[in-house]
C-alpha cells in the first residue's frame, strides 16, 4: 500500500494551476517553490495527506513564511457547479474583481466561450481601444471595475463583428481558475508517473506508454499478488513473472504495483520523525565500506547510545552465498545491456545500482531479478555467471585492506545472486510474461515462450502496430496448421523439448503450436469535458502513438500429428 | 482453509472441483469446472464428458494436466445416451450437465471406461483469468469488458490490499477483475485486513447465482456479496464500515448512491444529515477514495457529476474508452493465384495490368481473324500459333507484394495487412472518475505543525522565477570565489534547480 500521507523525503507530484505538474521529494526543512504560484515550507505538507488543494496565503505578521489553507472540494467544485443558464449573475450591479491571479471567462447563451482573459489582456486591450482617460478611469476603479466594463473591454478584444448588436445580457461573465496560487498534491504512483513522463516529460523514454495500455498489458499479463513462499519449497514456485522493459521502468513498476511490491513499507511514525531528526543532526553519515565494520560501529553504538540502536532495525546477517531472492512474487526482468535501465524506479525510492542497500530493505531488492539475455541464453560466456570468486580464508580476509576486503565481499555475493537469479529463470514455469520492448517481438517471445508455463498468457505492447502484424502472422491459422500438417525438414525427429526451443525459421520464425489465442487491440481514452450545459469531448488532446497490445496464452502441444474437427475442417482439410 | 481460487493460486495442472475455461476455436471459450467421476455420468461411460462439435473430451482427459495443454477428442461410449440425446435435441454447443442420473444407476457403479483417443478433434484446457471469464461467463446483465475494466481498476488505485466496493454485482465480470487486483492473500481469520471486493446486487436472483459463482471459484473471503439496495441502503456490510478505499458503481442512477458514500452523514443533493451518533462511513478515514461511475448516457454523467461535485469530490474527469481488435492477415493479389477463396485475381500492379491487358487485345485480334476467316474474309496471316496466355515466367516480380512462387508456402504469400475486426464496440460507457480526499481538521494541521515547525528553512527546492534564479546564481558565484569547499547540490532532478543556502525566492504576488 502507498502511504495515505506526504512522508519526509518522500516523492509527490504537485499540479498546478496550469495543469503542469512537478514531481519532487519533499526534503524537511525546505522552501518549496512554485514559480509564478509562489513558495511555501515543505514541512507545511509533510504528514499532511494527498489530494488536498492548498492555497497559498499572504505571511502573516511576524511570520517568516506563508501559512497554506485546505481548499475545500465544495469550493473548488463551485464554478463547475454553476449554471450558466442561470440569469442572476446577469445583474447589472453586481461587481466582478478580477483580483490578482484571477481569470474571467465571457460565454454566450449557449455557454460557448466568446473570450477569456486574464487582467494583462484586458489592460493591454483596453490600450487599443479606449482612450487615456477612459484607463485611468478603470485605474483608479481598480477592483472594483464594473463587471460590464469588464465584459465590454473583453469584447472588444475579441473577433467578433458588430460587437454593438449582442447586448451584454446575453453575455456571462465567469469567473474561472482564480486559483493562481493554488496546488493539489498528489501521490507519486505509476499512474501519475506514467501520466508525468507522457505529457510533460519525455513520452518516448517510456516508449509512449499509455495508461489504458498500462492497464491492458498487467490485465492480459495477469499480473497480481503472487503468493507468500510456502514453508519448506525449496525452489521458485507461486506468482512469478517475466518482463522485459525498455521503458525505464515503467513497465516493471506497474508490475510491481499490481504485485504490492513497488512501495516500501511505511515505517512506524515516530521512526520516521526520529531518523529525520538523527539525519539533521549528522547530515552525512560516512556510508559504511564494509558490511563487517558497519556491524561493529553498529555494536559500539549500542553500548555508546541505546536509542540508536532502536531507531535502525538491524539488518540480518547473511553469508555472501546465502540465496537473496524472493522464491515467489517476483519480476525476472530480461535486459539488453550488462545493466538493466531502471532509472524511473528512483521515484519509488528503489536505486537499483545500490547492491547494498540500507536496510529495510526496499521489497524490489529481492523480489526484481535482472537477467542479461546473454545470462539467460549463454550464461557460461557470461564471466559474472562462470566465474566464482575463490573462497579466502578468514584470517587472509582479516589481514585485507578494508576496501579489499569489500570488494571481495561484494564480487562473492553478485557471482551468488547471478547464479540464482540465471538457475530459477532457465527452469522456466514463469506464470506470464509482459513485454514493452524496442526489440523484435518474434526474437523476443522466441526465447521466452519455453520459459513460460502452460496457460501463462502473454502481452507485448508496441507504440506501432507493424512488429506486432509480423508477430501475429507467425501464428496465422495457415503457418499453425502448415506446422501440423506439412513441418519443415528441420522440425523431423525432434523431441518435444527441442521443438519448444525451435530456433527458427524464415518459414516458421517461432514454433507456432506453442501459443494460442494471439490477438492484436487497440485502445483509446477520449477525454470529456463534463460542466453543465457544456459538456462535450475535449477539443484537442495529445497526439502521437495510441499503441498495441498483442496477446495469447502459452500451450502445450499435443505430441504427434492431429487433426482439427469441427465446421471449418470440412473447408480446410489440411490446417488446425 | 479451502483451495485457494485457480484464478488467483492457479498451479501448475488442472485439478478435480476447480473452474477451467476450455479454448474450443478462436474466440470460442468454454467455463468448465473438471469433475472426477467414479463411474459412468449421465450415460458416458468414460465419466462426466464435455462433448462439442469439436469432438467429445471426458473429463478423465482433461484432469491433472498442465494447464494450457492440448488435448485429442475421445471416441466415447455414449450407451444408452445416444438415443436419449437425440430426443432432447439440445444444442450441441452446451456443454452437458453431468450430475447422477437415477436412470443410469447401474452404469454408475460399474468403474469408469479409459478413455480412447479419437482421430481428430483437440481443445486446450486454459487456467481461469478475468478475462477469460469476462469473454466466456453466462451473461445475466450486460458487463465490463476488459478494455474498460483494465483501465478503470488502474485509475482508482486497485492494488494489493485495496478494499472495494462495487454495485451492482450484476454478471460478476468486474467482480472476478477487482478480486484479483486487490488480492494479497486469504484473511486467516475475521480479523485479519486483506484485500476484498464488498460486492452489492439488488435483484435477487442474481444475487444467488453470483453467491454461488463466488464458493465454486474459491473466493470466499476476499469478495463480499450483499443483497441490497444500494440507492436506498447505502454500503455498510452488518453494519460495519468495508473501509473502503475505491468504489466502482456500475448502476443505472449512480447518483441516487453516491450521498452514502462520504465522511459525514449527508442527504442527496450535498446537504449535511442531522447529527447521528451512530453514523458510520463505508470509507476509510485515514485514505482518499478513487471513485468510478459507468454509464452509457450522458444525461446520466451529468448528474453523476453535479452530484459528485456537490458531495465535495475533486478533480473529476470523465473518459470514454474506445477499443479496436484489429485482424491480420495476409493479402494476395495477382492474376497468378489459384482462383481459390481468399485469393484475389486481379492485377497485383500496373504492370501485370498491362501485361494483361496486351494478352486480352492479343486473343481478340486472333479471335476476329478467325472470324474473318470463317465469313470468307481474306486473311492472308494463318499463322495460329500464338499463345494467348501469359506466361507465367513472364510476370514481373514484385517484391512488395509477395510472391506467389510454387515453391513458397501459401501462408507466406501476399501483403501482411491489418484493419480493424468488422463487429466494432463504438460505444459501452462513460467511465467518471474522482476522488475525495479525507477530512483535515484544524487540531490535524495543529498537531503536524507541532512536529514539523516552519521557519528553518535552509535551501529551495523546486522551480524559481527569474528573480530568484538571479539571486541564488549571484549568491552561488559569490560562494565560490570565497571558497571552493562549496559542494554541488544534490541533483534531484534535471528540470529542478537545487540550489543551497538562504535563498529568498521573490514572491510574485
Ligand atoms: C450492468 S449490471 C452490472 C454488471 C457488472 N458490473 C459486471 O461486470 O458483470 C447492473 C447491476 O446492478 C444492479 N442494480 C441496479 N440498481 C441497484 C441498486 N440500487 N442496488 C444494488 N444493485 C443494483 C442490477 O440488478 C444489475 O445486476
Amino acid at each position: 500500500m502507498s502511504r495515505n500521507t506526504v512522508q519526509p523525503n518522500g516523492w509527490v507530484a504537485i499540479r498546478l494551476p496550469s495543469e503542469v505538474t512537478r514531481v519532487l521529494q519533499v526534503v524537511p526543512n525546505t522552501t518549496i517553490s512554485l514559480g509564478k504560484y509562489g513558495s511555501f515550507p515543505s514541512n507545511l505538507l509533510i504528514e499532511r495527506p494527498f489530494h488536498l488543494t492548498y492555497e497559498i496565503q499572504d505571511k502573516l505578521e511576524g511570520e517568516s513564511f506563508p501559512r497554506l489553507r485546505v481548499v475545500p472540494g465544495k469550493e473548488l467544485n463551485a464554478d463547475k457547479l454553476a449554471d450558466v443558464s442561470a440569469t442572476e449573475s446577469a445583474d447589472a450591479d453586481e461587481v466582478i474583481e478580477p483580483a490578482n491571479g484571477e481569470e474571467l471567462t465571457l460565454v454566450d447563451e449557449s455557454g460557448k466561450v466568446v473570450a477569456r482573459s486574464t487582467r494583462e489582456v484586458i489592460d493591454e486591450s483596453a490600450r487599443q481601444t479606449l482612450t487615456m482617460a477612459e484607463i485611468d478611469q478603470l485605474k483608479k476603479e481598480g477592483a472594483s471595475a464594473g463587471k460590464e466594463l469588464i465584459a465590454k473591454l473583453m469584447l472588444s478584444h475579441t473577433a467578433i463583428d458588430q460587437k454593438t448588436a449582442y447586448s451584454l445580457a446575453k453575455y456571462k461573465l465567469l469567473k474561472e481558475k482564480k486559483y493562481m496560487r493554488r496546488f493539489t498534491v498528489l501521490p507519486l504512483d505509476v499512474a501519475m508517473l506514467g501520466h508525468w513522463m507522457l505529457f510533460e516529460r519525455d513520452a518516448s523514454k517510456v516508449m509512449e506508454m499509455r495508461q489504458e495500455m498500462i492497464g491492458l498489458l498487467g490485465c492480459w499479463a495477469d499480473v497480481h499478488f503472487g503468493g507468500l513462499p510456502i514453508d519448506g519449497e525449496q525452489g521458485p514456485h507461486g506468482g512469478r513473472w517475466l518482463a522485459v522493459d525498455d521503458t525505464g521502468g515503467l513497465l516493471v513498476a506497474a508490475m510491481a504495483e499490481r504485485m504490492g511490491i513497488l512501495h516500501a513499507e511505511p515505517l512506524e511514525a515516530e521512526e520516521t520523525a526520529k531518523q529525520v531528526a538523527e539525519e539533521e543532526e549528522n547530515p552525512k553519515t560516512q556510508p559504511a565500506n564494509d558490511e563487517a565494520e558497519a556491524e561493529a560501529a553498529e555494536s559500539l553504538a549500542v553500548s555508546a547510545s541505546p536509542k540508536a540502536q532502536r531507531s535502525r532495525p538491524k539488518r540480518p546477517r547473511k553469508d555472501d552465498l546465502d540465496d537473496h531472492y524472493a522464491l515467489t512474487n517476483s519480476i525476472t526482468l530480461i535486459h539488453a545491456n550488462s545493466q538493466p535501465n531502471l532509472s524511473l524506479l528512483r521515484h519509488f525510492d528503489y536505486d537499483y545500482s545500490d547492491p547494498n542497500p540500507p536496510y529495510p530493505y526496499h521489497p524490489l531488492f529481492t523480489n526484481l531479478l535482472p537477467i542479461s539475455w546473454l545470462q539467460l541464453l549463454d550464461p557460461e560466456s557470461d564471466p559474472t555467471y562462470s566465474e566464482p570468486v575463490p573462497e579466502v580464508e578468514s584470517d587472509v580476509l582479516a589481514s585485507w585492506k578494508t576496501n579489499r576486503r569489500a570488494n571481495y565481499h561484494r564480487k562473492r555475493r553478485r557471482w551468488a545472486r547471478t547464479r540464482q537469479i540465471v538457475d530459477a529463470t532457465r527452469t522456466g514455469g514463469f506464470s506470464g510474461l509482459a513485454v514493452a520492448s524496442t526489440m523484435d517481438p518474434i526474437s523476443v517471445l522466441r526465447h521466452a515462450l519455453p520459459l513460460l508455463a502452460g496457460g501463462a498468457p502473454v502481452a507485448i505492447y508496441s507504440p506501432t502496430i507493424e512488429p506486432l502484424t509480423q508477430l501475429a502472422d507467425c501464428f496465422s491459422i495457415g503457418r499453425r496448421g502448415a506446422w501440423v500438417s506439412n513441418p519443415p525438414a528441420e522440425a523431423e525427429g525432434k523431441t518435444a523439448v527441442e521443438l519448444e526451443n525451435w530456433p527458427g525459421t524464415t518459414e516458421f520464425p517461432i514454433n507456432p503450436a506453442l501459443l494460442i489465442g494471439a490477438q492484436v487491440q487497440t485502445s483509446r481514452a477520449r477525454r470529456w469535458q463534463v460542466l453543465p450545459g457544456r459538456t462535450h469531448p475535449f477539443m484537442t488532446e495529445r497526439g502521437g502513438a495510441s499503441g498495441y497490445v498483442f496477446t495469447g496464452w502459452r500451450a502445450i502441444p499435443a505430441e504427434g500429428n492431429i487433426t482439427a474437427r469441427g465446421k471449418f475442417n470440412r473447408k480446410k482439410p489440411r490446417t488446425g | 482453509m479451502t483451495k485457494p481460487s485457480t484464478f488467483l493460486v492457479p498451479g501448475e495442472k488442472t485439478s478435480a472441483g476447480t473452474l477451467a475455461i476450455i479454448s474450443l476455436s478462436r474466440d470460442n471459450f468454454l467455463p468448465l469446472t473438471l469433475e472426477k467421476s467414479t463411474g459412468a455420468v449421465d450415460g458416458y461411460l468414460e465419466g462426466a464428458t464435455l462433448n462439442t462439435r469439436f469432438g467429445s473430451y471426458p473429463h478423465s482427459t482433461l484432469l491433472d494436466v498442465p494447464w494450457g495443454s492440448q488435448v485429442r477428442a475421445s471416441n466415447v461410449d455414449t450407451g444408452s445416451r445416444g438415443k436419449k440425446r437425440r430426443r432432447d435435441a439440445t444444442d450441441e454447443d452446451t456443454p452437458i450437465a453431468s450430475q447422477d442420473d437415477d436412470e443410469d444407476s447401474t452404469a454408475a457403479n460399474a468403474p469408469v471406461k479409459k478413455a480412447v483417443t479419437a482421430p481428430s478433434g483437440f481443445i486446450y484446457v486454459l487456467r481461469p483469468t478475468p478475462e477469460l471469464w469476462t469473454t466466456s461467463l453466462p451473461h445475466r446483465t450486460q458487463v465490463v469488458y476488459t478494455p474498460d475494466y483494465s483501465y478503470i481498476l488502474h485509475r482508482i488505485r486497485a492494488r494489493p490490499g485495496t478494499r472495494i466496493i462495487e454495485a451492482g454485482a450484476g454478471s460478476g465480470s468486474f467482480t472476478h477483475a477487482s478480486v484479483r487486483a486487490v488480492y494479497n492473500g486469504y484473511p486467516r481469520d475475521a480479523a485479519d485486513t486483506k484485500g476484498k471486493v464488498f460486492s452489492f446486487e439488488f435483484n435477487e436472483s442474481r444475487y444467488h447465482k453470483m453467491q454461488a459463482e463466488i464458493g465454486e471459484h474459491g473466493l470466499d473471503g476476499l469478495v463480499q456479496l450483499t443483497h441490497r439496495d444500494v440507492y436506498n441502503d447505502g454500503f455498510l456490510v452488518d453494519g460495519k464500515s468495508p473501509k473502503a478505499t475505491a468504489v466502482f458503481l456500475d448502476v443505472p442512477a449512480p447518483w441516487e448512491a453516491v450521498h452514502h458514500l462520504s465522511r459525514r452523514k449527508m442527504k442527496k443533493g450535498g446537504e449535511e444529515a442531522e447529527e447521528d451518533s451512530n453514523w458510520v462511513s463505508p470509507l476509510d478515514p485515514k485514505q482518499s477514495v478513487h471513485i468510478c461511475t459507468f454509464s452509457p448516457c450522458i444525461e446520466q454523467v451529468d448528474r453523476t457529476v453535479t452530484e459528485l461535485r456537490t458531495l465535495g469530490w475533486v478533480d473529476v474527469d470523465m473518459v470514454e474508452i474506445s477499443n479496436q481488435k484489429i485482424n491480420i492477415s495476409r493479402e494476395r493479389v495477382g492474376v497468378n493465384f489459384p482462383s481459390e477463396k481468399g485469393y484475389n485475381s486481379s492485377p497485383a500492379d500496373v504492370a501485370e495490368a498491362v501485361t494483361k491487358l496486351k494478352s486480352l487485345a492479343e486473343r481478340n485480334k486472333d479471335t476476329q481473324r478467325v472470324q474473318g476467316l470463317q465469313s470468307g474474309t481474306e486473311g492472308l496471316d494463318s499463322e495460329m500459333d500464338v499463345d494467348s496466355t501469359p506466361s507465367r515466367d513472364n510476370r514481373p516480380s514484385n517484391g512488395l507484394n509477395g510472391t506467389a512462387d510454387d515453391a513458397e508456402r501459401p501462408f507466406m504469400q501476399g501483403r501482411l495487412v491489418h484493419r480493424p475486426e468488422s463487429d466494432l464496440k463504438t460505444h459501452t460507457s462513460y467511465l467518471v472518475f474522482a476522488v475525495l480526499p479525507c477530512e483535515w481538521s484544524e487540531e490535524d494541521e495543529a498537531a503536524a505543525m507541532a512536529k514539523w515547525p516552519c521557519g528553518n528553512e535552509k535551501k529551495t527546492i523546486g522551480n524559481l522565477d527569474k528573480q530568484a534564479r538571479k539571486e541564488e546564481k549571484r549568491k552561488m558565484l559569490e560562494g565560490k570565489a570565497k571558497s571552493k569547499k562549496q559542494k554541488k547540490g544534490n541533483d534531484t532532478q534535471p528540470s529542478q534547480v537545487v540550489v543551497s543556502a538562504m535563498a529568498t525566492p521573490t514572491d510574485t504576488a
